[in-house]
């Protein structure tokens, strides 16, 4: 067993030199995690507490006839129930784009686990006891398990009548459309370039890729606490966007906004699972009805019962000139949305847009639908369709090298964009350069010289999203003590990424003051500058921007006031150490404030934005911030008598354009690379009919340590061309999105099988070995 | 119900005496009763390990055990491995060398490396990965944990001189 991590440094942000930025620094939350002391929210702890559990359908799809709670509120101990009969004054539905899932069923269960009642009690004993007082008959309906089920001609619809939902604005040649067809919920479409590109066609290929559905699997649960007194309404939550999640309780709720105050603690990981309401209205409706705080936390079993990966099926058709060169692309992918939309719409968007890969082509056209199912509803997840799209692509780049008889790193080199070349027409520049990077994994691998051993072979995959989000705004302060004592503070939540500690960074690197100086501030969105989530790995790149401004913003009135203090300008002063320097004249700044603001000092403050501007060139309306690429090699060795799969070796590799903290930009790629392992060789919500088989931890297996490769080497890429504060770029999900396609055509390498479904199970390899 | 029964143990060096339930999981009695909210809850099923205390030394999931079972042993628990400003050498070493990301695995994974460290001075990677994969964590993917063991052993090797 071996491994290893190595930043590569290319571009000029290596060369640069700084104080605080690019080094390993420790941590800023190291401490309180290390002892224990780090809190979450489910920590939080208020005095009268009581426990929320809720009661589940059984079945997969069934009429709610009745729902009769009286005799769960006569149990001791209860103190509030919630029921369909309690959302009077409220508009009891939500979901991004489609407000489609009730806090408490309504008319109708849609899976099994859909939400159906909820008690308060004084514990989660005595809560559990009063669920099954409470009387639901059901009319069961025919259950729609699968994609192909919801979309048979005489499937049940699942919503008889169109839910509430919106198509956001999009730009050149992008188009969405609510209920297109029976049971699906949204679909959106992409085309560019001429059609007539098909006729210059030596080969089509037509290949279908389907993609299994992973558990979120954070460690820490769904978890919120609440305390609603009067018109006040006070969560702590464990979520991944606080400001959409207060807009979207307030509509739910029919309140103003500013009734509605979030507390984010410490979020135990979240991959996507942790946006908009999940525990929340519950938490929040029962602490109402029962005058006291309520804390509702769901188990793990719980968590595999509220949202997961989409699963997929992707039709790909491909066609090229007899020398290889890419000509065109027509992509049909199908989302399985699971029984409510969440963030469904969004993913489809994502997952039809990064179809064309990182390639050039003269005519793209992609399409995703999201298929509704009676099943857990499946929303954002560390790839956001990247992963889908890739598996697909970068698997038949593979097939079609191996059809046309090249070897498929040539294949990709021919076709790769260049540095800067825009993705597609209105959108931004691709801000890495990918051979450089597909050749750093390849040789980091030995994929030149790789020996023809029998049963062993290398493969290789690329990554590609647009990262940063779309139509993304990011605000921060910065405010700075008499002492020079620094506060950044803004909504992207520390769930694990470092995001603390890198933008506390990027605030001292400005200020010119060390790490240790800088405090990053709670969660609070009454006091909290406005951000729209923790996601689409934009910490650095939108939140870094925003966090740079407003330290800027603070450098300058400091240099303004001391400038003026002592009787010169602005520019001939630079900050260290929280003392003005003007060549040799040092002047510590304590002083010079509690000479003009009195002993009592003052504290200088500055805000940031960033937004990236609209056009309506760019297909989602704003051109992207950032090209989030990973890079990954694979070697496996295949049992031929057993069908498992061994990987020799995982090479994983973003490029970070400016690594602003080393540490943390390894653990991400790392930790992405190691969950996309997973994904590729076993892990699996397993359906039979629609009904989960290993919805608990026991069952559902998740990568150990023991299931690391024999040889596991990350690259931390500094290509210097990143959009954020010191050519940085966002990292977290690239990672992951390649690695199942690497190992994948590294199967393929080996044994000449290709899988095109998910998870490479021992089963399935072993099939596709008496069929090659 | 059955009586409340009354434990006595060691928690983290310190006596205690306890008049609980005897269907009381020791996890519970850390988190609700003992003020150990850096003993952490997550499956509840003995499968993650988050919940990792050592009793007796040995590493115990404790959501998996009731907690009448610790009368007369001695329990600890991340709390007690050192503070904020005094770390231990094992919480030192995951500091270093980045081992934590969300950091809900890891108290339990300290636990782990603390009794593994006071059985095997030099643990080998083979044997730092084997322990290691009775807890999971879904962020760091291992390896950086792995580096952090590795170097928990030097930090108590110096210790111990
Ligand atoms: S919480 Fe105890 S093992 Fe998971
Ligand atoms: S650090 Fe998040 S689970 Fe290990």
């Amino acid at each position: 067993m071996s491994a290893g991590h190595a930043v590569v440094g290319t571009g000029t942000a290596q060369r640069e030199r700084h104080a605080v930025v690019g080094t390993g620094a420790r941590r800023s939350d190291a401490a309180p995690k290390v002892t224990g002391g780090a809190r979450y929210t489910a920590d939080v702890r208020l005095p009268g507490m009581l426990h929320a559990k809720v009661l589940r359908s059984p079945h997969a799809h069934a009429r709610v006839v009745s729902v009769d709670a009286r005799r769960a509120r006569a149990l001791d101990g209860v103190h509030a129930v919630l029921t369909r009969d309690d959302l009077g004054g409220l508009s009891p539905t939500y979901g991004y784009f489609i407000k489609d899932q009730p806090v408490v069923a309504i008319d109708r269960v849609r899976y099994v686990g859909d939400v159906v009642a909820a008690v308060a009690a004084v514990d989660e004993r005595v809560a559990l006891r009063a669920l099954e007082l409470i009387d639901v008959v059901y009319e069961p309906l025919p259950a729609v398990p699968d994609i192909d089920a919801a979309l048979a001609a005489d499937a049940p619809e699942l919503f008889e009548d169109a839910p509430p939902g919106i198509v956001p604005p999009y730009g050149t040649g992008a188009s969405g459309r609510l209920r297109p067809r029976r049971n699906v919920c949204y679909e959106f479409r992409y085309e560019t370039g001429p059609e007539d590109a098909w006729a210059e066609c030596d080969h089509v290929f037509e290949d279908t890729f389907v993609f299994s559905r992973m558990n979120h699997f954070h460690l820490e649960p769904f978890v919120t606490v609440a305390d609603v007194r009067g018109e006040q309404i006070e969560i702590w939550t464990s979520t991944q966007n606080p400001f959409p999640l207060r807009r979207e309780l307030a509509r739910v709720l029919q309140v103003e906004e500013n009734r509605i105050r979030v507390h984010v603690p410490y979020v135990g990981g979240g991959f996507g699972a942790k946006h908009n309401c999940k525990t929340e209205p519950i938490a929040i409706l029962l602490s109402r009805l029962a005058g006291r705080p309520v804390r509702y936390c769901l188990t793990t079993e719980e968590g595999f019962l509220t949202l997961s990966q989409h699963s997929a099926v992707l039709t790909v058709r491909t066609g090229v000139r007899a020398d290889g060169t890419f000509v065109a692309r027509d992509s049909t992918v199908l989302l399985e949305a699971g029984a409510y939309s969440d963030g469904s719409p969004l993913v489809a968007e994502k997952a039809a847009y990064r179809m064309p890969g990182p390639y050039r082509w003269k005519r793209v056209e992609s399409s995703c639908a999201c298929v509704m199912t009676t099943t857990t509803p499946t929303g954002p997840f560390r790839g956001f369709g990247a992963t889908q799209s890739t598996w697909a692509s970068e698997s038949q780049v593979d097939m079609i090298a191996r059809r046309l008889g090249m070897d498929p790193y040539d294949l990709r080199m021919k076709n790769l964009k260049a540095l800067g070349e825009p993705f597609v027409p209105g959108e931004s520049g691709i801000d890495s350069d990918l051979a450089e990077g597909l050749e750093v994994v390849a040789g980091a691998l030995g994929y030149h010289a790789r020996p023809r051993t029998p049963n062993r072979g290398m493969g290789l995959a690329i990554g590609f999203k647009d990262g940063g989000g779309v139509n993304k705004p990011a605000q921060a302060r910065v405010k700075v003590s008499t002492a020079g004592d620094v506060y950044v503070s803004c909504g992207t939540v520390e769930i694990g990424q470092g995001a603390s500690t890198t933008l506390c960074q990027v605030a001292a690197e400005v200020l010119g003051v060390p790490l240790r100086r800088v405090v990053y501030a709670p969660i609070n969105t009454d006091v909290t500058p406005f951000d729209q989530g923790t996601n689409a790995s934009s910490g650095m790149t939108v939140m870094g921007q925003a966090v740079l401004r407003a330290a800027e913003a603070v450098r300058a009135q400091v240099l303004e006031f001391a400038a003026e203090r002592l009787g010169c300008t602005a520019a001939e002063l630079t900050l260290r150490d929280w003392a003005v320097r003007r060549g040799d004249e040092v002047t510590p700044l304590p002083g010079l404030i509690t000479a003009v603001f009195g002993g009592t000092g003052f504290e200088f403050s500055g805000s940031g934005f960033f937004k990236a501007p609209n056009s309506r060139e760019a297909p989602l309306d704003a051109p992207c911030v950032f090209w989030e690429i990973g890079w990954a090699g694979a070697e496996v060795e295949v049992d031929p008598d057993t069908g498992k799969v061994t990987v020799l070796q995982l090479v994983a590799s973003g490029d970070v354009g400016k690594a602003v903290n080393t540490l943390v930009c390894r653990g991400q790629d790392e930790g992405a690379a190691v969950m996309g392992l997973g994904q590729a060789l076993f892990e699996e919500m397993r359906f039979d009919d629609g009904v989960l088989l290993n919805g608990e931890a026991l069952d559902y297996r998740v990568p150990m340590a023991e299931d690391l490769p024999e040889r596991f080497v990350s690259i931390t890429q500094e290509q210097g061309h990143g959009p954020g504060p010191f050519g940085a770029k966002g990292a977290g999900e690239g990672a992951m999105v390649p690695v199942a396609a690497a190992i994948a055509n590294a199967v393929h390498d080996a044994t000449g099988a290709r899988i095109s479904t998910l998870p490479l199970s021992p089963e399935r390899v072993f099939d596709a070995l008496q069929t090659r | 119900m059955s009586d409340p029964i009354t434990i006595e143990f060691g928690l983290d060096g310190e006596r205690r005496r306890e008049r609980i339930a005897p269907n009381t999981v020791l996890l519970d009695l850390l988190r609700d009763r003992c003020g150990r909210l850096g003993v952490k809850a997550s499956c509840e099923r003995g499968v993650c390990g988050a919940c990792t205390t050592l009793i007796d030394g040995v590493p115990v999931a404790s959501c998996g055990v009731f907690a009448f079972s610790v009368d007369g042993s001695s329990v600890e628990t991340v709390e007690g491995r050192g503070r904020a400003d005094d770390l231990g050498p094992v919480q030192r070493a995951f500091a270093e060398c980045g081992g934590f990301q969300c950091g809900y695995c890891t108290p339990g994974m300290v636990m782990l490396t603390t009794a593994l460290l006071r059985e095997h001075v030099e643990p080998d990677d083979e044997l730092i990965r084997s322990w290691i994969s009775s807890n999971i964590c879904r962020c760091t993917g291992y390896q950086m944990i792995i580096d952090s063991v590795r170097r928990a052993a030097e930090l108590v090797r110096e210790e111990r001189g």
